[in-house]
């Protein structure tokens, strides 16, 4: 044991000891790796976590919940209240709304305080003195800071001042507003309607008591587990996560690379000191476990520093993830973020499994290090013998099993084989790559590119295994930058055009209340008929849309004026269907139109048949078409307005879209709409305005993409310099010798940088075409499969070359310490070491 | 004469917009079986004694208490509270000796409460009772028990008191109109720890409202429902003033064996404590044996109670504690001996209970309401 321990501290340590500069940009580059994977996954699970309904911690948990799209009559919870079995039921009425101060959103939750007394924050004789106030409230302490406080409320399109009677404490209550249910109903204008029934049963509940309050629901009304809310949102956020967490492994990937790279720099620099271990009775597995031990080392020292900087970059990660998750999936506020056992047990497993897989080979190498060919062959001539020609078949296979893949279907509704596509392309590209390094070696670039250059290429073809690790590195990074950039610039562009052609209105009209995700804001009902009779209008479309539930996924049901939508909107139909025809129908009954996303999400077809619960009543729609539309990822299900009311009967539109007459004076005509609002707490937005703010939520969504991308792409250049301080230390006596021979200081240094820069741009041009390859996955096999979204390939050139160019120029920046240390190289000491 | 009077208390408005109990009130049955808004309190209370078949003996409770806390609701709205209903269900086991009790409130609502003759019911959720004909049909809900009861009258209604008023104190309208069904027969089920009881006994049922009946000094009552083997109810309610005096305002009924009912006044009976238990829950200590005379009738009781623990130690929420349970009563009427089973009512002990609204203080509430923690 002892010696084991021995043969590993001096074998390995030492040499790591002995190079503090390259062997903490090897852990740096491991730590970055693995903070990555842990600052996302904490993120993730606290972005999350926010859906939990915050009540719970009031009110405690449910058991199931009562709810149907658009609401309960509450007459409901009478009946259900009189059922004879031993459940107890607590109604609720919810919303959003904004203090009128800070313009924070907030949620608003209506109960019944008096039956709740005992749950309630607020309970007895102050309760019920309360109680006689219409505007009390209960509320978190990012709304108030204690009891008897006014603050201005704007809920809808109205502002009204309310008393704090008390302050709510419990995790994620902060933003949350309670009141008595009337006063919910009334200022959430929900007059008779209740959004959900929580319902309680005793622990000896029998299975009949659930059965007895089944049938006791009218058609059209669902019983669920309570929390399957929070469920749902979970789910819809699984895409999202998912994908966040695949980009978050690229760092890690690249660091695998180094980790491979450096290990097989320690095998072949000790290749003399193994020949001797073996000669002097150390065995194989000894020697390939000593290895493999070292990289584990590398692993767990940095899965250690990567948690610390996971921790770091958790911070930002989460407030970047729970912008998005606020404006495209649901109100939210993040839970604390946590880093746990799972956390940390997570940050070490990737650490070392990604340690020990890439250190494998080199290890087993070392391993198979025969002591006589060890000790008698000279310790500078080896050179691992690549089979270049078997490793372009290998390509050839790797590249075909990726095209295979990319034409499979989603599996569980996760594009896994998409991403086994990827990558597998990226394994194609690493066994081409001394291929190539081969190639352009070989060509005799001395005329064109001088003395200097035709030695760096040479000394990049002599150690072909470690370059091809090297520019592999780098050219998997800048491939997924090219890829990702180019998925994302398409993307922009693809929503840009669409916002273009569907913002058809020339000013928009939302409440103040509204926010991102939820649409139960609505606008005052008498407006719309107010502005249609300004002269600069034309026409006041109304827009309604509802938060519901279908098939346990989030979703969106909404109104549209289907005339209007004819004569002004520019719906576009996939697969070519004829809108005409489509919206003549879609008013005459009971028809809907579906949004891509909504349709790919659950698999429908022009033709089937919706069926959804509507305020207690089962409504089926025929699906008509299914239109183009980039505005949110739950989808849409549309349907006439006046067949929506048939069911629903609230005529509070959600926005309006104002088109003004021709030649009408946008603003005169904005100031006209202004005094017409004035008095209401609406936010009239232009054209131009919702389409830059479209795309100001569309940049900052992918913030965090670029964000990771840069990681990755920070992660091999470290490499890259890493490796390159260790080319200089190999080839010292190589680099003397040129000394020797006449090269002046400067020309090494030139020497050093070409070979960088010749293998930057190896590997920026090998990356390029990989990128293209797996932008085409991203956006035609993982985005459609993830979240269903039609993306027109457009090419962000200016934007690549940029990201190309940074790129190329932090590899000369790395390139050039290593460089001067090399230029410093004192011949004549080096020669003595000889 | 009952203990939700107290939450009543702390929740009252002055009542001047509400009517008072005056003599001459015209009873009209079965419309007064049900809610009588103008008043400002109201309640059912519905107490007996029933056995299954195998002798087994059960005590239950079930009330239903209104309180307007406005004569007009603010708005338009079925959550705007005009009235809270508060309700009580209890099961004495006498067997184990245990008693389960529940409590609930609810504002009207969308029809989470009520008292509505249409439908012939008085409801809390899922507690209820609903007059068909002269019978009455009983059902309580709760995670521990669920209690089906038929009942019916085997004598018309009482109207206690005199002239239609039950005085409870010296000024006008400090009285209520009192109304008692004092001989039930029931008959139903109960279902109750994984068992299932067919029961059959009698109950007592109490129908009372108005709107300020109890003065500052009363500190609180005890209350009796006496059904004895000769088929004659008494019923004696003695008011505790501070400083142990009996109020002059307590009072009885004498229920005779054809219905006719006779009013008894404070000097007509005597009722003295001789056992106390100590509450664990409140360290309230309740008489649970009383000696009770009446000369008038030649009347001598003792009263007892087969279990002990039948205190609803109020919730820290909304109720004050009381004592309401199951009685054994034996003695001797006209010189022979005479047996009995009733309900006995006993409030104010663990501490005086305020019966009048709050003065307006600032931030002062009735004190006495709410137990402390």
């Amino acid at each position: 044991m002892k010696a084991r321990a021995l043969l590993f501290y001096r074998l390995l340590v030492r040499p790591m000891l002995a190079e503090p500069l390259r062997t903490a940009l090897t852990l740096l580059a491991v730590a970055l790796g693995v903070g990555v994977v842990v600052a996302i996954e904490s993120a993730g699970r606290a972005a999350a976590g926010s859906f939990r309904s915050s009540l719970e911690t009031v009110a405690g948990e449910a058991d199931y919940e009562i709810t149907a799209a658009g609401g309960l009559p509450e007459e409901l919870l009478a009946k259900l209240a009189r059922l004879p079995v031993p459940i107890s039921l607590a109604p609720r009425v919810e919303g959003s709304g904004r203090l009128a101060a800070t313009g924070t959103p907030v949620r608003l939750v209506g109960m019944d305080l008096i039956a709740e007394g005992g749950r309630a924050p607020v309970r007895g004789q102050e309760l019920f003195e309360a109680l006689r106030e219409p505007h009390s409230i209960w509320c978190g302490r990012a709304v108030a800071t204690q009891p008897g406080q006014t603050i201005r409320l704007v809920i809808h399109d109205v502002a009204r001042e309310y008393t704090v009677r008390g302050l709510i404490e419990g995790a994620g209550l902060d933003s949350t507003l309670i009141l008595d249910i009337g006063a919910a109903q009334e200022a959430l204008r929900k007059p008779g309607r209740l959004d959900r029934i929580e319902v309680r049963l005793p622990e000896s509940a029998s299975p009949k008591v659930e059965a007895r309050l089944r049938e006791a629901l009218p058609e059209g009304v669902l019983l669920r587990p309570a929390g399957a809310r929070t469920e749902e949102n979970r789910k819809m956020l699984a895409a999202f996560r998912w994908n966040l967490r695949v980009l978050s492994y690229i760092a890690l990937i690249v660091g695998a690379f180094l980790i491979y790279n450096t290990i097989a720099i320690s095998v072949l620099r000790r290749r003399a000191e193994i020949g001797l271990l073996r000669a002097l009775g150390a065995t194989r597995g000894q020697v390939g476990a000593a290895f493999l031990a070292e990289s584990a080392l590398f692993g767990a020292l940095g899965a250690a520093l990567g948690l610390l900087a996971g921790r770091l970059m958790a911070e930002g990660a989460l407030r970047l993830m729970a912008s998005t998750v606020d404006t495209l999936y649901a109100t939210s506020s993040p839970a604390p973020l946590s880093f746990d056992a799972a956390i940390i047990g997570l940050a070490f497993a990737v650490g070392l499994l990604v340690a020990v897989a890439s250190a494998l080979a080199p290890a087993i190498e070392a391993a198979r290090v025969a002591p006589v060919e060890a000790l008698a062959r000279g310790r500078y001539h080896w050179e691992r013998r690549l089979a270049v020609r078997r490793n372009l078949v290998g390509t050839l296979a790797l590249a075909s099993a990726a095209g295979l893949a990319s034409l499979g279907p989603p599996l569980g509704g996760k594009p896994v084989l998409g991403y086994l596509a990827a990558v597998l392309l990226i394994a194609a590209m690493a066994l081409a790559m001394p291929a190539l390094i081969d190639a352009v070696a070989r060509l005799n670039l001395a005329r064109l590119a001088g003395v200097e250059t035709l030695i760096a290429l040479r000394g990049l073809r002599a150690s072909l295994g470690r370059s091809a690790v090297l520019a592999g590195a780098l050219a998997t990074a800048a491939a997924m930058v090219i890829a990702v950039g180019i998925l994302i610039g398409s993307f922009r562009e693809t929503v840009s055009l669409w916002l273009e052609q569907q913002l058809a209105a020339d000013f928009y009209l939302q409440p103040e209340a509204a926010t991102g995700a939820e649409r139960d804001a609505t606008l005052d009902p008498a407006l719309a008929a107010e502005l249609a009779r300004l002269d600069e209008i034309a026409e006041v479309e109304r827009f309604r849309a509802y938060d519901i539930s279908f098939n346990g996924l989030p979703a969106y049901l909404a109104a549209v004026e289907t005339d209007l939508a004819r004569r002004w909107g520019k719906l576009r139909f996939l697969g070519g269907q004829d809108r005409e025809a489509i919206l003549e129908r879609l008013g005459t009954g009971n028809y809907a139109i579906a949004s891509e996303p909504f349709a790919s999400k659950h698999g429908l077809r022009p033709g089937d048949i919706l069926r959804l619960p509507l305020a207690g009543r089962a409504a089926e729609f025929e699906l008509l078409g299914i239109y183009t539309d980039y505005s949110n990822e739950r989808g849409y299900i549309v349907v006439d307005r006046d067949v929506l009311l048939g069911y629903l009967p609230d005529p509070a539109p959600t926005s309006l879209a104002l088109y003004l007459q021709a030649g009408a004076d946008r603003t005169s005509a904005r100031a006209a709409i202004e005094r017409a609002c004035a008095g209401r707490e609406v936010r009239l937005i232009s054209n131009a305005e919702l389409r830059e703010e479209a795309l100001r939520i569309f940049d900052r969504t992918f913030a965090i993409t670029w964000a990771l991308e840069a990681i990755a792409l920070s992660v091999a250049v470290i490499g890259m310099a890493g490796a390159l301080l260790a080319l200089v230390i190999d080839r010292r006596r190589e680099l003397a010798l040129l000394r020797f021979l006449g090269a002046a200081g400067t020309q090494i240094r030139r020497l050093l940088v070409g070979e960088a820069a010749a293998l930057g741009l190896l590997a920026l041009v090998a990356g390029s075409a990989l990128g293209l390859l797996l932008a085409l996955i991203l956006i035609f096999v993982i985005n459609k499969q993830s979240f269903g979204w039609t993306i027109q390939l457009h090419w962000p050139a200016g934007l690549l070359a940029a990201a190309l160019g940074l790129v190329y120029l932090a590899t000369l920046l790395a390139a050039l310490y290593p460089a001067r240390l090399a230029q410093r190289l004192n011949p004549i000491e080096v020669i003595h070491e000889e | 004469m009952k203990a939700l009077a107290v939450l009543v208390a702390a929740l009252s408005l002055p009542a001047a917009e509400f009517r008072l109990a005056k003599p001459g009130y015209e009873y009209r049955f079965p419309q007064d079986h049900f809610a009588h808004p103008e008043f400002q309190t109201e309640w059912w209370y519905f107490t007996g004694n029933l056995s299954a078949a195998s002798g087994r003996r059960f005590g239950f409770e079930l009330t239903f208490f209104r309180h307007a806390v406005a004569p007009e609701a603010a708005s338009a709205s079925p959550w705007s509270v005009r009235d809270l209903w508060m309700a009580h269900a209890a099961l004495s086991d006498i067997e184990k000796g245990r008693f389960l009790w529940r409590e609930r409130i609810n504002r009207t609502g969308p029809g989470l409460a009520g008292a509505d003759a249409a439908t012939g019911c008085v409801w809390n959720g899922n507690w209820q009772v609903c007059w068909r004909g002269e019978r009455m049909q009983l059902e309580a809900v709760t995670e521990e028990f669920m209690l089906r009861l038929e009942v019916v009258p085997q004598k018309p209604p009482v109207i206690h008191g005199r002239d239609g008023t039950s005085r409870k104190g010296a000024g006008e309208g400090r009285a209520s109109h009192y109304i008692s069904f004092t001989r039930l027969s029931a008959t139903g089920t109960l279902s109750y720890a994984g068992e299932r009881f067919a029961l059959a006994g009698t109950a007592w049922m109490d129908h009372e409202f108005f709107t300020n009946q109890l003065s500052d000094e009363q500190l609180g009552w005890d209350w009796f429902s006496i059904q004895l083997d000769n088929d004659t109810e008494l019923m004696l309610v003695q008011i505790r003033r501070a400083g142990g005096a009996v109020d002059p305002f307590s009072h009885g009924t004498l229920v005779e064996v054809s219905g006719r009912s006779r009013h008894l006044e404070a000097g007509d009976f005597r009722l003295e404590p001789l056992t106390r238990w100590k509450s664990p829950a409140t360290g309230a200590l309740y008489p649970i044996r009383w000696r009770i005379q009446v000369p008038a009738l030649e009347l001598e009781l003792e009263a007892a109670t087969p279990l002990a623990s039948q205190e609803l130690a109020g919730s820290k929420v909304l109720l004050p504690s009381y004592w309401e349970g199951a009685m054994d009563y034996r003695g001797r009427l006209r010189g022979g001996p005479v047996t009995g089973r009733g309900y006995l009512e006993m409030t104010g002990y663990d501490r005086p209970v305020r019966l009048s609204p709050p003065p307006p203080a600032p931030g002062g509430r009735a004190a006495s309401a709410t137990p402390p923690d």
